[in-house]
């Protein structure tokens, strides 16, 4: 009953979203809301992955960047449609994920955390140095804006609604996924292998399915990314992004969409407070911008260990730290 | 006629010689126990006939099907489920859906079907959870369907774990231990309720040391010693076994 009530929530507060630019009429607050509609995308991607079945990935940030450069590529290079370059980014960064999947996910915990944390470096590097397709450091310009047919989005408050309306769909895709087959078999594998495979799970698969799923996700995330904002650099692709994701899933919970949302609104939020809160001194709200990764990283690890003394009631620390099971 | 025809199953482990070219029968509808001193190898003989762990040597025929060389989860597909000594519940999890994840594989909802939630997806979910309340009824689970895992007592867990293993509509069930933990009442719960799981048409091989249960509920005993078989036979043999009553000296059985 209080899941329902919290699921009703999330809806209504989903679709509120969506009204915003009715009200907010900033145009540098709405580009920062989009952001965080982004951001949503990938972590709800992360919680099915990390939060549901307990893989976790510190690369994200690197699907995140394949899916923007491939859907900048497909219009740029190859004049595919909007629409069909989207969804061609989130299926090559699906395929991306299903290929780091294949072997790293033979390895758990400590060891998979390893592993999609160089795939975030080798990433970043391929990035720079690719720079036919990449730009290099200089990045990529006039990446054109999402467009139906001669109609293009191209004002922050259409970008907004684009972006929160297909997050909403991501949301409630991802919603009806743990309610179902195989979101039981993402949990049940997070609790016990061993129990999972006597019931009949292919382990494997699963794993390899959510991971190219979450992969997915964020490379949809990325190519919107690139069409609202018209230029990306590999500065936007780093570990730092990946840590932030990882950290609001396990600050947001266990087995929650909702919890990672919010605790990825309020860190992502942060390094734009200058922005947000207009009354605030502009030394203040740089110094909260530079300290963010710290904050970041501060917090999750008092809240790790908080719950590894039972502190608080998700088992987090079986999340990150399953390597002898 | 047998439905599980182990021949010569045979495991190392290092140096210790676990399981030593084993062969016995399980016959379709009976219950079967697989009984010796603590490490004699019977673990070890369950994990070997369910994909957890590869044989040297050996076969292990299902109704036809050799399950030496299969996956867990296909073995599980091919009609033989388990339960484990250490309970390996999904403690996050209600009871109801630690059943239905038993009943996985009888499931089609894909991640994309589950994504757009069909209404074939809808009427599946449904359609499992009545089948589910059916399995937790054969146990006496219904009272705490949708209790978490964790919240269980212990007695209930082993229930659970026996609910999760007949939700994968299995022909054979091999439980490690399933009295391990209980009280008499609740052991005599189990056997009541393995013997009305035995009279549905499910087969039985049953690892237990409590040989009350043993002697109550099994149509056959196979007993090893240090990996190897020492006697097979109905209950009232067995007993009386020189060589069984030896490998079990020194040691306190219960009900012997």
């Amino acid at each position: 009953m209080r899941r329902r009530l919290n699921e009703a929530i999330v809806f209504v507060a989903g679709v509120a979203m969506l009204a915003v630019p009715a009200v907010v009429t900033d145009r540098y607050v709405l580009k920062v809301l989009t952001f965080v509609g982004l951001n949503t995308i990938v972590v709800i991607g992360l919680a099915l992955l990390f939060g549901y079945a307990g893989q976790v990935s510190l690369g994200h940030a690197a699907f995140f960047g394949i899916g923007a450069y491939t859907s900048a590529r497909l219009v740029m290079s190859f004049g595919l449609p909007w629409v069909l370059s989207v969804v061609g980014a989130a299926v090559v960064a699906a395929l991306a994920g299903w290929a780091v999947a294949v072997p790293g996910l033979r390895l758990r915990g400590h060891y998979l955390a390893m592993a999609t944390l160089g795939f975030n470096e080798i990433m970043s590097v391929a990035f720079v140095e690719a720079r036919p397709v990449t730009g290099g450091n200089d990045g990529l310009g006039g990446v054109p804006f999402p467009s139906f047919g001669s109609f293009e989005l191209k004002t922050p408050s259409a970008l907004f609604v684009l972006v929160w309306a297909v997050a909403l769909l991501v949301w409630l895709a991802a919603r009806n996924i743990v309610r179902s087959r195989p979101g039981r078999a993402m949990r049940a594998l997070h609790c016990t292998e061993p129990g999972a495979l006597a019931s009949g799970v292919d382990v494997a698969a699963v794993k390899v399915r959510v991971f190219a799923l979450s992969a997915g996700l964020a490379g949809l995330a990325g190519a919107l990314f690139a069409h609202s904002v018209g230029f990306i650099s590999p500065s936007s692709f780093g570990l730092d992004l990946s840590v932030l994701l990882v950290a609001a899933v396990v600050l947001g919970g266990r087995e929650s969409l909702s919890g990672p949302i919010v605790a990825m609104a309020v860190l992502t939020l942060l390094q734009y407070l200058g922005a947000l809160l207009p009354g605030l001194p502009r030394q203040a709200a740089e110094a909260i911008q530079d300290w963010v990764p710290d904050i970041v990283g501060a917090t999750l690890i008092a809240v790790l260990i908080a719950r590894a003394r039972g502190g608080a009631p998700v088992r987090a620390k079986e999340a990150l730290g399953r390597g002898a099971r | 006629m047998s439905l599980l025809s182990v021949r010569g199953l045979d495991k190392r482990f290092g140096g210790v010689h676990a399981v030593r070219d084993l062969s016995f029968d399980v016959h379709p509808q009976t219950v079967k126990a697989l009984i010796g001193p603590n490490g004699a190898g019977k673990s070890t003989v369950f994990n070997l006939l369910t994909g957890f762990d590869r044989p040297d040597a050996g076969s292990a025929s299902f109704d036809g099907t050799e399950l030496v060389g299969m996956p867990p989860h296909r073995i599980v597909r091919a009609g033989v489920a388990r339960t484990f000594q250490e309970s390996r519940l999904f403690e996050t999890m209600t009871v109801e859906e630690n059943v239905l994840v038993g009943m996985h594989h009888r499931l089609k909802t894909t991640f994309a079907d589950a994504a757009m939630r069909t209404p074939r997806v809808v009427r599946e979910e449904r359609e499992a959870r009545e089948q589910a309340l059916h399995a937790m009824r054969v146990v006496g689970l219904e009272p705490f369907k949708d209790t978490l895992a964790s919240d269980l007592p212990h007695g209930i867990r082993r229930l659970v774990e026996i609910a999760r293993a007949l939700a994968t509509d299995p022909r054979l069930v091999l439980l490690d231990e399933p009295a391990a933990g209980l009280d008499g009442r609740e052991t005599q719960e189990l056997a009541e309720a393995l013997l009305r799981i035995r009279d549905t048409g499910v087969t039985l091989l049953v690892v237990e040391h409590d040989m009350g249960l043993v002697m109550e509920i099994s149509d056959e005993i196979v007993v090893v010693d240090q990996g190897r078989k020492i006697a097979e036979g109905p209950p009232r043999i067995i007993q009386k076994d020189p060589a069984v009553i030896e490998a079990y000296l020194g040691e306190v059985v219960d009900g012997v």
